[in-house]
This record gives structure tokens, sequence and C-alpha cells, in this order.
């Protein structure tokens, strides 16, 4: 069985512009990756106004690349000064930081890229099988089917981070409000607009992410100043061995099975699936006592979950609307901004741009790993820039960016406020991917609801007719309640234990 | 002292009341034109849902004890207030030499002190905005009460 959509993979790899934009994307995502503080995530918010410029094939193949290369850019600066330059890649330090102590940084990395890049191109293939089949499931969904799945998405933030469930569920909802900013679509009532007349088509959502992702990261940045790096230099590029190789294959094949189905749910992203990855490395080792002080099957594992998390996200992003994580909400995002509705109906409508994005993501996942064994040590001395040049070049992007997007001023203070907001809830333990979640899916929960109520005529009760959408409402409840009744059972145990 | 999660529960309820009240000024609409579903519903919704939210963080706050957290370094502040000088020297100076003077204040807000950088990054920063996103994508940056005057 070959692979789905291959003829719409030659205009792809015909194109130079898309090509060049692939590989441009690619060293931008590893760059972007191995800076610590910057993340593919806040990249792709600040690429995303100029991407406007681009027809959406290119434009959308550009952001994907860099979500498949950042999330493995992330890797350089976790093994080499054990400072993860992106969440997902805080797991591979564990492991890619003592290598690198040992003198071993060369062959870490190598494991890295080659991890990586199979994790990718595993969870690409998955997605050119998956997608389609779930797009077809979503034809019959209708408006309470469509509330149902995102209610579930959203719901799913309550296990992005075990510590704060509730803070998370918070964040979605504060999205979720915010994009109820500006007129009602239903009976044309400004709502939250205080007169300002830019308000009225609603608050929109780059500059919020711009400002959530990019400026909250400025004032973080500001106040982690002075905090020393330590870092290895690396001064040569020593390749794994194939014996290395023949020692991760099943790591790595195990950690790209479950980094696609994390990826694949909604909300989950690559930070949960490389935990989980290098934790399934260390269970299923034959040394487990070797994780932890530079175990090379500690750093394939969570190299490739968290690059089979990026595939496996861009499932339920492209078949159904619905973000598998907060850089795919921005992918969605950018899809939404080139008047596009991700779903089920794109596969009918626009199978080229679909495929265009799978072979592109594809390609990328091929790229990076030349380009990540290739430029290792000069992306190594990335990490060396001075903060202190550094955040005033990405705070000029994000004037930039905020302003390029409809030339308007107050977006740019949409932005400003966005960030130092984000700073103060981050401070509280907020994160910013919630409220972007919540912003991104704000439109389609309530047209959805607002349908389904019509529908239902005002009867909550119609959504017990609806079998799929009762399902999703079941796993909503299921995933909000999971992590209170693990603490409540938690709690209980240990006083059930004394008393026996 | 109360875990800080029970403060920012009270805040966020205290925040909910403000927007539940805010739907108050919403303008009524005939139900046939909202087909039942007023502008007030969705939002109110989401309100009721983070109200309950806001109260089951102030009882788990209550259940913890206070957290220790580092202090807001003055690095933060003055970076904040840089962030909101840009914003309003935009309308004066422009977006280009407002940037250019960023570029300058940032770094050395934050201890640098190395001038040729910092003069290359104040130069060539605005410089690269003008030839990309003006000259090259055509954005055409708010030129500023200043430069208005002086042509």
């Amino acid at each position: 069985m070959g692979l789905p959509g291959l003829e719409y993979a030659l205009p792809v790899f015909t194109d130079p512009l898309v090509i060049g934009l692939i590989i441009l994307g690619t060293v931008a995502g590893v760059v972007v990756g191995a800076l610590p503080g910057l993340s593919s995530s806040m990249a792709i918010a600040l690429l995303l106004p100029f991407s406007l410029y681009l027809d959406p094939v290119p434009a959308i193949s550009l952001l994907a690349a860099l979500y498949c290369a950042g999330t493995y850019g992330g890797s350089i600066t976790a093994i080499l000064i054990n400072a993860p330059g992106a969440p997902p890649a805080a797991a591979t330090a564990f492991d890619g930081y003592p290598m690198a102590v040992k003198g071993e940084a060369g062959r870490a990395l190598g494991i890295a890229a080659i991890a990586s890049s199979s994790g990718g191109i595993f969870s690409v293939i998955v997605l050119l099988f998956a997608a389609p089949f779930l797009a077809r499931i979503a034809y019959s969904f209708g408006p309470p089917e469509y509330f149902a799945l995102a209610i579930f998405g959203l719901s799913m933030l309550a296990s992005i981070s075990a510590e704060a469930p509730v803070k998370n569920l918070i964040g979605g909802c504060l999205g979720l409000l915010i994009a109820t900013v500006g007129v009602d679509l239903t009976t044309g009532v400004e709502r939250f607009t205080f007169g300002v007349p830019e308000l009225s088509d609603g608050i929109h959502f780059i500059p919020v992410l711009i400002g959530l992702f990019a400026v909250t990261e400025l004032l973080s940045q500001a106040q982690k100043l002075g905090q020393e790096k330590f870092g290895v230099r690396l001064s040569a590029v020593k390749l794994p061995s194939l014996d290395d190789l023949r020692r991760v294959k099943s790591t790595i094949l195990r950690s790209s099975v479950i980094g696609t189905f994390i990826g694949v749910l909604p909300a989950e992203g690559a930070t949960m699936a490389a935990m989980i990855g290098y934790n399934e490395a260390k269970r299923w080792s034959d040394e487990p006592e070797a994780f932890g002080k530079g175990a090379i099957e500690g750093v394939a594992g969570p190299e490739a979950a968290n690059n089979a998390a990026t595939g496996g996200a861009m499932v339920p992003t492209l078949a159904l609307g619905i973000p598998g994580s907060a850089t795919a909400a921005v992918i969605l995002g950018g899809l939404q901004v080139h008047g596009l509705r991700p779903g089920p109906y794109l596969f009918d409508e626009q199978p080229g741009l679909l495929y265009g994005i799978f072979f592109a993501m594809l390609l990328a996942n091929c790229l990076f790993l030349f380009v990540g064994l290739a430029g290792a040590k000069i992306f190594s001395r990335i990490s060396l820039v001075p903060p202190t040049l550094l955040w005033p070049t990405v705070f000029a992007l994000c004037f930039v960016g905020a302003y390029g997007l409809e030339q308007s001023v107050i977006d740019v203070w949409v932005m400003m406020l966005a960030g130092l907001l984000g700073f103060v809830l981050k401070r509280h333990g907020f994160a910013p991917a919630p409220i972007i979640m919540g912003l991104v899916l704000g439109g389609l929960v309530e047209s959805s609801l607002a349908q389904s109520m019509i529908i239902f005529d005002q009867q909550w009760t119609g959504f017990l007719g609806r079998p799929i959408a009762l399902v999703f409402l079941g796993l909503a409840s299921i995933s909000v309640l999971w992590a209170p009744t693990r603490a409540a059972i938690g709690r209980l145990l240990p006083r059930n234990r004394r008393t026996a | 002292m109360k875990h800080q999660d029970t403060y920012v529960g009270v805040v966020l309820l205290a925040l909910c009341a403000i927007v539940y009240w805010l739907t108050t000024g919403f303008p009524e609409v005939p139900a046939m034109l909202s087909q039942n579903v007023p502008p007030t519903f969705f939002p109110r919704l989401i309100i009721s849902l983070v109200a309950i939210l806001s109260v089951a963080l102030i009882f788990n706050g209550l259940g913890k004890s206070r957290e220790i957290r580092a202090r807001i370094k003055p690095a933060v502040l003055i970076t904040a207030s840089i962030i909101v000088l840009a914003g309003v020297l935009v309308g004066l100076l422009g977006t280009l030499l407002t940037l250019g003077l960023i570029a300058i204040a940032l770094p050395v807000a934050w201890g640098e002190r190395r001038w040729r950088p910092l003069g290359i990054l104040a130069m060539g920063l605005p410089a690269a905005i003008y030839l990309i996103f003006s000259a090259a994508l055509g954005i055409r940056f708010p030129p500023g009460l200043l430069l208005d005057w002086l042509l």
C-alpha cells in the first residue's frame, strides 16, 4: 500500500519557493529551538503575520517545518548546556548532558537527531493515513458533536500539567471569554468593546499569542538575568556508531508510537510525550540504573517521542479543527487567517494544501537530520548569543508582527497587555497554552453551542440523544475529574494505611 | 499566611463579578432575532465556569502552605516599563526610531555595557526592519508626530 496523496507531493517537491521555505523553516526551527527561552510556538506566532504575504501552501509548509525542526532544536542546548531550548527537550537533558560531560556530546546530538527524525517521520506517515480516516468519520458530525469535541479538547487541558489542572481549565475559559469580545455573530450585539471601534471585529488572536508567548518570555528572561550557564564545549561531532543505533532502535520505535498517540490527544503535546517516552525507555531498559548518568536510550526515548508528537498533534488539528498541542493551535490559527477552516471538508476542498503540509512535514523531518548533524557545532554556539542583544531583537519582531497584521497600533497594545498579563499569570502558575487553546477554539465552541441549543430548542437534554457527543462529553468529564479523583485517592490511601 | 492560590481565586471571583456586571449592559435582543440564544448566554456560561473553578482554586489553596517565590527583580519592572513606553513613543517618534531606542534601552537596562554591539543593534535593527518589512513586504509603519512635524 503506497502513501496516500502522493500525487500532491510532486507540486510541493518541485516548487522552489516551497522547498526554499521548508529549508528556511527547518534551519530557523533548529536555531530557535536551540535558543533557551525561544520556542517553536513563539517563533510560529512571530512568523504568522508575515506568512499572510504567502499563499497558504508555502506559508503553512514554512510553519510546519519550523514546528518539526524546533522540537528537535531544543535538544542541542539540553545536551550541551543542560538548559533545554524548549520544554519538550527537558527530558533529553537528563541523560544528554551527562553524556556531554563525559565527552560524548557529538554522540548524544547524533542520537537525538536520528531519534527525532525517525519519530517525526513515523508520525507523519501515521498522519497521512489517520487524518483522512478521522476526517471521514467527522463528516457525520453536526454542531452538537463539534461542541462536545471542542469541550473534550479543552477538558484535556486539565491533564497538560498535573500540578495545575484547575488553573489550566481557568486559562482555557479565559481564552474562550477573550474570544467573545466583538460583535456577536448571531445577534449583531457588541460585547466587551467599551466603545473602541477596532474591537468590534474581536481581539485578533495573533497579537495575543505573540504577547503570551514572546513578551511573557521576555519578562521571564529579565527575571532570570545573572544566572550562570555552564556548558560543554563541542570540539567535534562524533556520530553514533552502528552498535548505538542497534541499541536504541526498539526505544525509538516504542517512543515513536507513544509520541504519536500522545500527540493525537487534543491539547497533549510534545513535553508530555517526551516525559512518557523517557520513563518508558527507562522501564524497558536492561540497565535502568544507567539512566540519569548518560544512557543513550535516555536521549533517544524522549527525542523520538517529542518529535512524533508533532505529527500526531496535526491529526486532530487538520482532520477535526481541534488542536493537538499549543503549537498546533498556532498553526490552526495560521490556517484560519488564511481563510481556511480545518476539518473534514478541507480534505475535499483543499486536498493539495493538506497533503502539501503533510509532505512538507515529512521533508522537514528528513532535512533536520542533516541540518542537525552537519550544523550541530554551529548551532551549539547559538546559545552563546548574549540575551541582552537577542531579546531586544525578539521584542522588535513582536512589535512588527503584532502591528503588521492589520497595521493597527491597537494590536501592538493588545500584544503588550497580553504579555504583561501573561507574566503575572505565569508567576501564579497559569500557562499560556490553555489561554491560546481557548482563544483559538472560542468561535467554534460558541457557534456550535448556539446552533446545538437552537436544534435542541434550548434543552440541554438534547445532547442525550446524540451518542457521539455523549461519548466526547463523557471523556471530557473523565479528563476533568481524573486529577482531583487521583489526588483524593492519594490523600486517602496513606491515611487508611496508617489506620490499618 | 494562606497559599497564593487562595488570593488568586478571590481575585478571579471578583473579576467574574465585574465581567458578569458588564454583560448586564449588553442590549436586549428580541427572542426571535436571537433564536433564544441571547448574546449574554455564552459569556455568562463561561463566567460561571470560571467562578466555579475559582472556588475550587480557593479550596485548593486553603489546604496548602504559602509557596516561597523569588521576588520580582527590578529588571522585570524596568523591562515592563520599557515595553509600555514603546507603545507610547511609537505615536510620537514613529516605529523605527522607537525600536532603535528600545534596542539601546533594553540591553542597557539588562546590564549590557559594550557600546559597539549596542550601536550596531540600535542602527541595524531598525534598518533591517525597514528593509524587510517596509520596503519588501510593504508594511507602512506609523511615522509618528515628530516625523510628521519635521516633514
